[in-house]
C-alpha cells in the first residue's frame, strides 16, 4: 500500500518534470535572440530572400501565435513527436535513437570503470592511513582536473605519441578506452572519497569491533560487512554522478571527436534546432527521472529508517 | 560539470562530507595550512594582480613562444604576452567565475529553500518541483542553454553556473530550515507571537548559514571547472581581461610542440581547486565538530 | 552570404559560404594536378614530394579517410553554405563547365556552349551517353530541374541561389540542349555554373520529400552514408566516364571509397594524421605546418585560394568609423605583418589588396593605396580627427566620449589563430588609443547585430573566385537585408559604376581597368584593411598520391590513389 503510493507519487513528479523540462527548452528557445527562421534559411551567413523567410516561416509554424506554437509542440509531445530536425530535416526520434547510443556506450563505460575503480581504491585503502593519504590526493587531483584537459593530455600522449589506442574509426573498444578513462577518473576519485570516509567511519563503530571479535577475516569484513554499511551515501552519489555524466559526455564527445547527444546538443543549440534541443532535454530528463526513481527505491530498500519519512 | 556539487539529497550533510578530505584534522594539518596559504596568495593576486606582475595583453611579437626563463617566469604565449602575468592577472576573473557563481546560488538558493520551507505547503511544492525541473538538467546542459539565450560573455557564464547550482542550495536549506522550524524552541516563539521574519532572521539563518557556507566552499572549485568547461566549448567569451579557462582553451593546440603553454593554466585550475576542497573540508570538521 | 566572419575560413575548412567556386583553377593547375606537393606559397615547399607522383603507376583500390574540421548540416548542393558540403560534393556531382583558370572554362557536362548579343542567353551542348548513380540519364531536363530547384523558395538556398541572381528559367530545346535565360547580363555565370553548389542533380532524386534527400550525382563517387556528426561514406562509381576536361585521367575514380571523418579539435585531427589514423586532413593547424613537412612520413598541401581577402571592413555610414581619417588611422594602428606572420606561424601571407593574388584581374599595384602600419601616422590621423585628448585608460576621446569601435564576431566559427589575431589587433589599437571591443556573439545575437548595424567593424573573407565578389561586398544595393554582403553600407556611384561594368562586360581590357580602379578606390578610401591571403592547408600522408587541387584550393580526390 505505502509502496504504492510512493510510486504513484514519483510517476506524477516524473511527469512534471519531463512537462517542465520540455517547456523550459521551449521557453528558452523563445527567449534567444534573433530570429530562427532567419538563422535556418541563412545559417548566419546569408541574409535570405523574403520569400525563402516567409516558406521557412509556413513551413515552422512560425508565422502563428507563440499559443498555438506551445500547444502544437505540447500536442506533438503528448504523442512522443518531437518533430523533424530544422537543420538535418530527419525526424529527431531517429537522431536521438543514432546518437544516444553512443553517448550511453560512453557514459556507461565510463560509470561502470570508474565506480569499481573507486570502491577498490577505497576498500583497499580505508583505514590504512598512508595508502589512504596517497590515494587521496590521486583523488583530488582526479576530481579537480577539468575533464577536457585530462583527455588532452591523455589523447596526446597514448594516441598521438604512443599510438597505443586509436581516436577514431569503429574499432570498438580501443577507441573508446580513452574516453572511458577521462570519464571515469572523476567518478572513480568522487566514489573513493566517499566511500573511504564512510568505511573510516564504520570501522570505529561496535559491530566493526563485534565482527573482529567473531574472527571474521579482514578482507571479508571490508567486502561484506563494510560495503553493505556504505550503500546509502554512494546511491545519493550514484544519481549525482549520472547528472555530472551528462556534462563529462559533452565534453568528451568534442575532445574524442565521437558523435552523440553531447555533439548533438551544442549543434542544436547553436543552430536553434528547437525540435533536437526539446528531443535531447526530454530525453535527458527522462533518464534523470528513472535513475532517481531506481535510487530512491534502492534507499528504501537498504535503508529501512527513510520508510517512515515522506518521499 | 562541477565535480564536487551535490545535488540529490536527503541527507545532504552525508555526501557532502564524504566528498571531503577525510581523516583526522589534526593529522592533515600542513596540508590544510599549505592550502590556505594558497588561496590566501590568490586571494592577493585577484584583488591586487599589479603586486606579482603587468602587462597581461602586451604582446611582443618578437618573442612568442619562448620557454620558462628568468624574465619569463612562466614562458610567453602565442602573442609573445607573459603567461605568468595574465595567469596572475586571470586569477581574478577566475575566481569571480567560482565564487561569483556560487555566492549568486548560495543566495539565490537560500532565499528558494526559505520560501519553500517557511511558505506554506503550497509553495512548498511549487518551488520544489521547478527545483526538481531545473536538476532534471545536468548543469553543464543548464548552463549551456543559458549563455545561449544571454549570450557568450563572462557575466553570463556567472549567471549561468549559479543558475544551475541553485536549485542544490534551495534543496539544503530547505531541509535544515525546516528541522530548524520544526524545533522546540522556534515553534514557542512562534507561540509568543514572534514575526516571521525575525524567526527566520534570528533562528533559521544562523542555524543555516554554516552548511550553507561548507557546501558553497565545496562548489566553488566546481564552478571554476565549469567556468573553463564552457570557455573549452567556445563559450566563454573573448574578454579584454584573461582568465584561466581561455588561457587553457586557446593554447591547448600547442600542447605538443609548446608544453608549458597550456599547462600552465591548467595547473592553476587544478590546484586552486584541490586547494579550495581541502580548506572547505576542514572547515566542515570544524562545523561539524562544533555543531555536535 | 558573405557576410560573416567567418565566412572566411577557407583556409580552416570551415563554413566557408563566400567560397563559390570549386572548379579547378590553373594557375596553379600546371602544378596541381597530379602533385600533391603543390603550392604557389613558393618559399614552403619541398621538392622531394613532388617527385613521387610522376614515377610510379597509379594503383586502384584501398579507402581514404579524410578528416574534416566542420560537419556538414546537408548534402544538398544547392541548400548549404558550407564549404565542407561543397568538398564532400564535388565527388558526387559533375558541373556543366570546369574553370580552368582566373577566367577561363572548359567543358564538363557540356561540350560546348554559346551566348546570345546581350549576354542573357546560354545555350549548352551536352554530354550524351552519361547516367545518374540512380540508374537515370542524364538530359537537359536534369540541368533544368537542377537550375530550377537551386532557386525554388522552398530549398531555402543559403548560397547556391546568390549564384544564380538573374535567372529566369531554363528551356530543354533537345535532350541534350539547353537553354538557361537571364533577366540581366551575369558575367560570372560560367564561374557560377562550375562550382560543386550548382553541380547537376538527378531530377529523380529532387523529386523526393526533403526528409528523403541523397545526393544523386553523376560524379566519380557515389553517395554511400551520412552518420550524422561522424562520417560520410563515398563509394566509387565504377562506370564513370564523364571527367572534366582538365582532369589527369579519364574513367572510373582509383580509389574505391572515400570517408570524410569529422574531427573537429585540431589537435586530434593532426594527431590523426601523424599518428596514421587517418590518410589526409583539413585545415592544418598553422602552427602544425612546419613539423609536418619535416615528417617523414606526412605531406602538405598549401594551395593559396581566390577571392576576398581575410579583411576588417570598416562600416563607413554611422559610429567613429564615418571619418576616413579615423579608419585610417586604425589601418595605421594594427601592424599586419608582423601579427599575420606570428599568429599563423608564416604559413599565409599578409594581404594588401581586397582581392587574393590568385583572383581574375587583381591588381598588386593597388597595395600603394593602402595605409600601412605606422603608429605615428595613426596617432596624428586621430589628432587631426579631433580625437585629440587621452583619458586615464589610454583611450583618446572627443567631446567627452571615448573612441570605441564596435568588432563583433561569430562564436561558432572562430578559430583558436583568429581568436588570437582579434586579441593581437586589439591590443594594437590599444596602443593607438582606440577602444576596440570584440564581442563573441552566436549565430541569432550575429544576425541581429548586423541588421541593426550595431557594429563597426566586420571581419570575412574567402568568398568566390571571381572579382565579381567585389560587387557583392560593395554594391550599393548589397545591404545585408537584401541578401548582399555589404556590411560597409558603402554606397559610392562610381565604385558601383566600376562594378556594375564587371558584371556585364565581356571585353578583357575593359575589365582589368574597371576592377583595377574599383580595387584602388577601395583602399584609398580605407573600406577595409586587408589581413591575409587565404590558403588552404591539407596534410595527407605520404602513401597519398595524385590528390588535385581546385580553384578554391579544395583536394580533388578524381585521380588520387594510395601506395601501399
Amino acid at each position: 500500500m505505502h509502496y504504492r503510493r510512493w510510486v504513484v507519487r514519483r510517476l506524477w513528479l516524473g511527469i512534471l518534470v519531463i512537462w517542465g523540462a520540455a517547456t523550459t527548452s521551449f521557453v528558452a528557445l523563445q527567449l534567444l535572440p534573433g530570429n530562427p527562421a532567419l538563422v535556418i534559411a541563412g545559417g548566419g551567413n546569408n541574409y535570405p530572400s523574403e520569400a525563402t523567410l516567409r516558406a521557412v516561416e509556413r513551413t515552422y509554424g512560425f508565422d502563428k501565435s507563440i499559443v498555438t506554437q506551445y500547444l502544437t509542440f505540447l500536442g506533438r509531445l503528448l504523442r512522443g513527436d518531437f518533430g523533424d530536425s530544422y537543420q538535418l530535416h530527419q525526424p529527431v526520434g531517429s537522431i536521438l535513437s543514432s546518437q544516444a547510443a553512443a553517448s550511453a556506450e560512453l557514459a556507461a563505460g565510463g560509470a561502470i570503470i570508474g565506480a569499481l575503480v573507486g570502491v577498490a581504491v577505497a576498500l583497499a585503502t580505508a583505514g590504512r592511513p598512508r595508502a589512504a593519504g596517497a590515494a587521496r590526493c590521486l583523488e583530488l587531483l582526479a576530481v579537480s582536473t577539468p575533464g577536457f584537459w585530462i583527455g588532452l593530455v591523455l589523447l596526446s600522449l597514448f594516441s598521438f605519441d604512443l599510438h597505443l589506442f586509436p581516436v577514431i574509426g569503429n574499432d570498438g573498444v580501443s577507441s573508446l578506452v580513452l574516453p572511458w578513462i577521462t570519464l571515469a577518473l572523476p567518478v572513480a576519485g568522487s566514489t573513493s572519497l566517499v566511500m573511504r570516509e564512510e568505511m573510516e567511519q564504520a570501522l570505529v563503530q561496535p559491530f566493526a569491533l563485534t565482527v573482529r571479535a567473531r574472527g571474521v577475516s579482514e578482507s571479508r569484513l571490508r567486502s561484506r560487512h563494510l560495503l553493505k554499511h556504505t550503500a546509502p551515501p554512494v546511491l545519493t552519489l550514484s544519481s549525482w554522478i549520472v547528472g555530472q555524466l551528462f556534462g563529462g559526455v559533452v565534453v568528451i564527445e568534442q575532445v574524442f571527436a565521437r558523435d552523440g547527444l553531447g555533439q548533438t546538443l551544442v549543434a542544436a543549440v547553436e543552430g536553434r534546432d528547437l525540435p533536437v534541443v526539446t528531443g535531447v532535454v526530454v530525453f535527458v530528463a527522462v533518464v534523470f527521472v528513472l535513475v532517481n526513481f531506481v535510487v530512491d527505491g534502492l534507499y528504501l530498500a537498504v535503508d529501512p529508517r527513510l520508510r517512515r519519512q515522506p518521499a | 560539470m562541477s565535480t564536487l556539487d551535490i545535488t540529490h539529497e536527503p541527507d545532504p550533510g552525508r555526501a557532502a562530507s564524504g566528498l571531503l578530505v577525510t581523516g583526522n584534522l589534526r593529522a592533515r594539518r600542513p596540508s590544510v595550512v599549505a592550502a590556505a596559504l594558497l588561496l590566501a596568495l590568490l586571494a592577493v593576486a585577484a584583488v591586487w594582480p599589479s603586486a606579482f606582475a603587468s602587462h597581461p595583453n602586451q604582446p611582443d611579437l618578437g618573442a612568442a613562444f619562448r620557454g620558462p626563463s628568468p624574465t619569463h617566469l612562466l614562458g610567453t604565449d602565442q602573442l609573445g604576452r607573459d603567461t605568468f602575468a595574465r595567469l596572475v592577472h586571470g586569477t581574478r576573473t577566475s575566481l569571480l567565475i567560482g565564487l561569483g557563481g556560487t555566492a549568486l546560488a548560495a543566495a539565490g538558493g537560500a532565499l528558494w529553500g526559505l520560501v519553500a520551507a517557511l511558505g506554506g505547503r503550497i509553495a512548498d511544492e511549487v518551488t520544489m518541483r521547478i527545483a526538481d525541473i531545473l536538476m532534471a538538467f545536468p548543469s553543464l546542459l543548464l548552463a549551456l542553454v543559458v549563455v545561449s539565450v544571454l549570450g557568450p560573455g563572462q557575466e553570463n557564464v556567472l549567471l549561468a553556473i549559479g543558475l544551475s547550482l541553485m536549485p542544490i542550495f534551495a534543496r539544503i536549506v530547505r531541509i535544515q530550515a525546516k528541522v530548524v522550524a520544526s524545533s522546540l524552541y522556534v515553534s514557542s516563539a512562534r507561540g509568543l507571537g514572534v514575526s516571521p521574519l525575525r524567526i527566520v532572521v534570528g533562528h533559521v539563518l544562523p542555524n543555516v548559514g554554516p552548511s550553507v557556507l561548507v557546501i558553497a566552499t565545496m562548489n566553488v572549485g566546481g564552478a571554476i571547472i565549469a567556468g573553463a568547461s564552457l570557455s573549452f566549448l567556445g563559450l566563454g567569451g573573448s574578454a579584454s581581461s584573461p582568465d584561466w579557462g581561455s588561457m587553457l582553451a586557446e593554447t591547448r593546440g600547442y600542447l605538443q610542440a609548446d608544453w608549458w603553454l597550456p599547462v600552465a593554466p591548467g595547473l592553476a585550475i587544478t590546484l586552486t581547486v584541490v586547494a579550495l576542497s581541502v580548506v572547505g573540508r576542514a572547515m566542515q570538521q570544524r562545523a561539524k565538530g562544533s555543531g555536535r | 552570404m558573405q557576410l560573416s566572419a567567418s565566412q572566411r575560413s577557407a583556409h580552416h575548412g570551415r563554413e566557408a559560404p563566400r567560397t563559390g567556386t570549386r572548379g579547378r583553377v590553373s594557375i596553379a593547375a600546371a602544378v596541381i594536378v597530379g602533385s600533391l606537393a603543390l603550392s604557389a606559397c613558393g618559399s614552403s615547399q619541398s621538392g622531394s614530394q613532388q617527385a613521387s607522383a610522376t614515377t610510379q603507376a597509379p594503383q586502384s583500390g584501398g579507402a581514404l579517410t579524410y578528416a574534416v574540421d566542420k560537419t556538414q548540416l546537408t548534402l544538398d548542393p544547392a541548400v548549404s553554405a558550407q564549404s565542407v558540403t561543397a568538398l564532400i560534393d564535388r565527388n558526387i556531382f559533375d558541373s556543366l563547365v570546369v574553370q580552368t583558370g582566373p577566367s577561363s572554362f572548359g567543358p564538363w557536362l557540356a561540350t560546348r556552349w554559346t551566348t546570345s548579343p546581350d549576354g542573357k542567353t546560354y545555350t549548352f551542348h551536352l554530354r550524351r551517353g552519361v547516367t545518374f548513380h540512380d540508374g537515370t540519364p542524364f538530359t537537359a531536363a536534369a540541368v533544368k530541374a537542377s537550375l530550377d530547384h537551386v532557386v525554388d523558395p522552398k530549398t531555402a538556398s543559403q548560397y547556391a541561389a546568390s549564384l544564380l541572381p538573374t535567372y529566369e528559367g531554363s528551356k530543354v530545346i533537345a535532350p541534350d540542349q539547353v537553354q538557361i535565360r537571364l533577366s540581366a547580363p551575369f558575367r560570372p555565370l560560367l564561374q557560377a555554373l562550375s562550382t560543386a553548389y550548382l553541380g547537376i542533380q538527378s531530377p529523380k532524386a529532387l523529386a523526393l520529400p526533403v526528409g528523403k534527400y541523397a545526393p544523386v550525382g553523376t560524379g566519380p563517387f557515389k553517395y554511400g552514408s551520412w552518420v550524422n556528426k561522424k562520417n560520410v561514406t563515398l563509394n566509387r562509381a565504377a562506370s564513370y566516364a564523364s571527367a572534366p576536361s582538365n582532369a589527369k585521367h579519364t574513367g572510373a575514380a582509383y580509389l574505391d571509397r572515400l570517408n570524410f571523418q569529422l574531427i573537429s579539435e585540431d589537435q586530434t585531427r593532426y594527431g590523426a594524421l601523424t599518428s596514421n589514423q587517418v590518410q589526409g586532413i583539413a585545415a592544418v593547424p598553422p602552427s602544425d605546418v612546419a613539423s609536418l613537412k619535416s615528417s617523414s612520413s606526412a605531406q602538405v598541401l598549401s594551395v593559396p585560394q581566390p577571392g576576398n581577402s581575410y579583411s576588417l571592413y570598416f562600416q563607413v555610414k554611422s559610429g567613429p568609423l564615418a571619418d576616413v581619417r579615423v579608419r585610417k588611422a586604425l589601418s595605421a594602428a594594427i601592424d599586419v605583418k608582423t601579427l599575420i606572420k606570428t599568429v599563423y606561424f608564416g604559413q599565409f601571407p599578409a594581404a594588401t589588396n581586397p582581392l587574393g593574388p590568385t583572383t581574375a584581374y587583381h591588381d598588386a599595384s593597388a597595395g600603394q593605396e593602402l595605409q600601412g602600419f605606422d603608429l605615428a601616422t595613426a596617432k596624428r590621423l586621430l589628432d587631426e580627427a579631433g580625437w585629440t585628448t587621452v583619458n586615464s585608460s589610454g583611450y583618446r576621446t572627443k567631446d567627452g566620449k571615448q573612441l570605441t569601435v564596435e568588432w563583433p564576431t561569430l562564436a561558432v566559427n572562430e578559430s583558436a589563430s583568429d581568436n588570437t589575431l582579434g586579441q593581437g589587433i586589439v591590443a594594437n589599437a590599444k596602443a593607438a588609443g582606440i577602444d576596440l571591443r570584440r564581442p563573441s556573439l552566436d549565430v541569432g545575437a550575429y544576425i541581429d547585430a548586423v541588421k541593426k548595424t550595431k557594429y563597426s567593424v566586420i571581419d570575412a573573407g574567402g568568398g568566390r573566385a571571381d572579382p565579381d565578389i567585389l560587387r557583392f561586398l560593395y554594391g550599393a544595393k548589397q545591404t545585408f537585408l537584401t541578401g548582399g554582403g555589404n556590411t560597409s553600407l558603402v554606397a559610392s556611384p562610381q565604385l558601383d559604376g566600376w562594378l556594375n561594368d564587371g558584371l556585364v562586360s565581356s571585353e578583357p581590357t575593359k575589365l582589368a581597368a574597371d576592377y583595377s580602379a574599383a580595387q584602388k578606390y577601395i583602399l584609398s578610401n580605407a573600406f577595409q584593411l586587408p589581413l591575409h591571403d587565404n590558403v588552404s592547408i591539407a596534410g595527407f600522408s605520404k602513401t597519398v598520391k595524385g590528390v588535385a587541387s581546385d580553384v578554391s584550393g579544395y583536394p580533388l580526390f578524381y585521380s588520387a590513389w594510395l601506395d601501399d
